[in-house]
């Protein structure tokens, strides 16, 4: 019985997988037909044209301050979210569900919708980005925070209740250093998703290297194009390294 | 409703105060009376138990899985709410009480479980220090501060644990002996009336479990502290109780100084739920 229900779903999984194949309409044949075409394109693309490397620091600056500030504003704000979202610490079953239903909305919204929502608000520029990151950050560590507390060792909290301690003190003295290097390292981990998200907020004018290379992009000047793709690349692996570094340190 | 600031609390709000000792029950400090207890699947987890705890005191508790230990602990500390009956701390009756009111009771009482319990990420002063947040509602404290006029006093009951050299280190980094000290020394900052321990030596090595008896014992006995302790172990118990109730079913068995316990007694309490 076992074998024949797990038979069952290896097929339905199969089932799912070639489905998602129609519909993407997956044509490794076209794949190999366009190679040469890629292969122009990187050939266009050499050698990187250094000449603009002046022109994009500020805008590679900008990127990572997008998402400097919007993982900041995020943490700022994800942390008494979570607390109310996490079912161990809640005050309120009503706060949690609503809080929870926040965390789940500017989850599901893509950054790259709040951008565009922001730059119709604000206008062009970073500050747009910057709340993008910073509203999807809350839902994304609203999220991840509350699941951290949640899944706290709640001993030490229930022996400092014991002592006659106010609901303030053993949240300050108990949830929190019990937490916090964990919510630190998710923090971090998310600087590093921004920077990364930042890069495409430039798409729709939001500030960053993302303008810069669309711009390059659309007016065919591949050797730009690949010298910006470079400074991303270094960015990222920057971010990453720096990230990871940190949360080493942390542990 | 903010705890911040000492004003003068009102009459039932004061913490409690010994009772004047009588003549039959005389240094009481923890008095237990008919403290029933029916969970809401119809489970009767206690029945009827009487029982007291005096000054300068260790109390033991025995009992196989299930007969309630744990669960009388739970109703003495609140944690759980008994279905009848009142725990009179000194004189004030626990049952009766909660929020803040209750908060302040339990400045008194304090407890210790199988595990320390300790905030590992944080300094060992840091964790004994934590004992003393109830008498010091302050801004600062609500803030994650440790209140500076207790650190020497943490530092002081530190050393009557015999680990005052082990102050900075990090409670994550200490063993499980190590650890329940630590627990202990945090509950005697509390300046206790009565201490509960339960199980406290279930995941101790042997060594380990004989020092934190002897701790306990020397805390009945020099420091005039009534505790309550649940063991399994029935050797510790023989060796260090001063008196020993068995239970059984959520009811006392036996109620008796040590020396007028038999193994046989002890047995009963365990085979009897066996058989």
């Amino acid at each position: 019985m076992a074998i024949a229900l797990r038979a069952v779903f290896i097929v339905l999984g199969a089932g799912v997988v070639v489905q998602a194949l129609v519909v993407v309409q997956a044509r490794p044949q076209d794949l190999v037909s366009g190679f040469y075409g890629m292969v122009d394109i990187v050939r266009r693309s050499m050698p990187p044209d250094f000449s603009v490397l002046p022109d994009a620091a500020r805008p590679a600056l900008e990127t990572i301050d997008i998402g400097l500030f919007g993982t900041v504003m995020g943490v700022i704000l994800a942390v008494p979210l979570s607390v109310l979202a996490a079912a161990n610490v809640t005050p309120s079953r009503w706060l949690y569900y609503l809080s929870r239903a926040i965390i789940g909305f500017t989850r599901a919204v893509p950054d790259l919708v709040w951008a565009l929502l922001f730059v119709t608000a604000v206008g062009l520029g970073p500050f747009p980005g910057g709340l993008a990151l910073a509203v999807h950050s809350v839902g994304m560590l609203g999220r991840l925070f509350a699941e951290t507390i949640e899944n706290m060792d709640m001993a030490p909290i229930d022996a400092l209740s014991l002592t006659g301690a106010s609901r303030l003190q053993v949240f300050t003295h108990g949830v929190v250093p019990s937490v916090l290097p964990a919510l630190a390292g998710i923090g971090l981990y998310r600087l590093d998703e921004n920077i990364r998200s930042s890069l495409v907020l430039g798409f729709v004018g939001a500030g960053g290297i993302g303008f810069q290379l669309l711009t390059a992009m659309n007016l065919f000047q591949y050797r730009q194009v690949s010298l910006l793709l470079i400074v991303v690349f270094i960015i990222v692996f920057a971010a990453e390294r720096l990230s990871a570094i940190c949360r080493e340190r942390l542990a | 409703m903010s705890d911040a600031g000492l004003a003068e609390p009102a009459p039932e709000q004061r913490l409690p105060d010994e009772r004047p000792p009588d003549e039959k029950r005389p240094g009481v400090r923890l008095s237990i009376r008919g403290i029933s207890l029916r969970y809401p699947n119809g489970v009767q987890a206690l029945s009827g138990v009487d029982l007291d705890v005096r000054a300068g005191e260790l109390l033991i508790v025995l009992g196989g899985n299930g007969c309630g230990k744990t669960t009388l602990l739970r109703c003495i500390t609140r944690a759980l709410a008994p279905t009848t009956g009142q725990v009179w701390l000194g004189a004030t009756d626990l049952t009766s009480l909660d929020g803040r009111q209750l908060r302040r009771a339990r400045q008194v009482l304090a407890m210790i479980g199988q595990h320390a319990a300790l905030v590992r990420r944080r300094s060992v002063i840091a964790n004994v220090a934590c004992g003393a947040l109830a008498r010091h509602k302050t801004i600062w404290t609500k803030l994650g501060g440790l209140p500076p006029s207790e650190l020497p006093g943490a530092l002081g009951c530190l050393g009557q644990v015999g680990l005052a050299d082990l102050a900075g280190r990090r409670a994550g980094n200490l063993s499980g002996g190590q650890a329940q000290r630590v627990a202990i020394a945090r509950a005697l900052l509390q300046h206790p009336l009565v201490l509960l321990a339960d199980e406290p030596v279930a995941s101790l090595d042997p060594e380990a479990a004989n020092e934190i008896m002897r701790l306990l014992r020397r805390l009945a006995h020099d420091q005039g502290l009534a505790v309550l302790c649940v063991l399994h172990q029935v050797e510790l118990a023989f060796a260090y109780a001063d008196r020993v109730v068995g239970m059984r079913n959520g009811r006392v068995v036996f109620d008796r100084q040590r020396a007028e316990v038999a193994m046989d007694d002890v047995q009963r309490l365990y085979t009897a739920r066996a058989a």
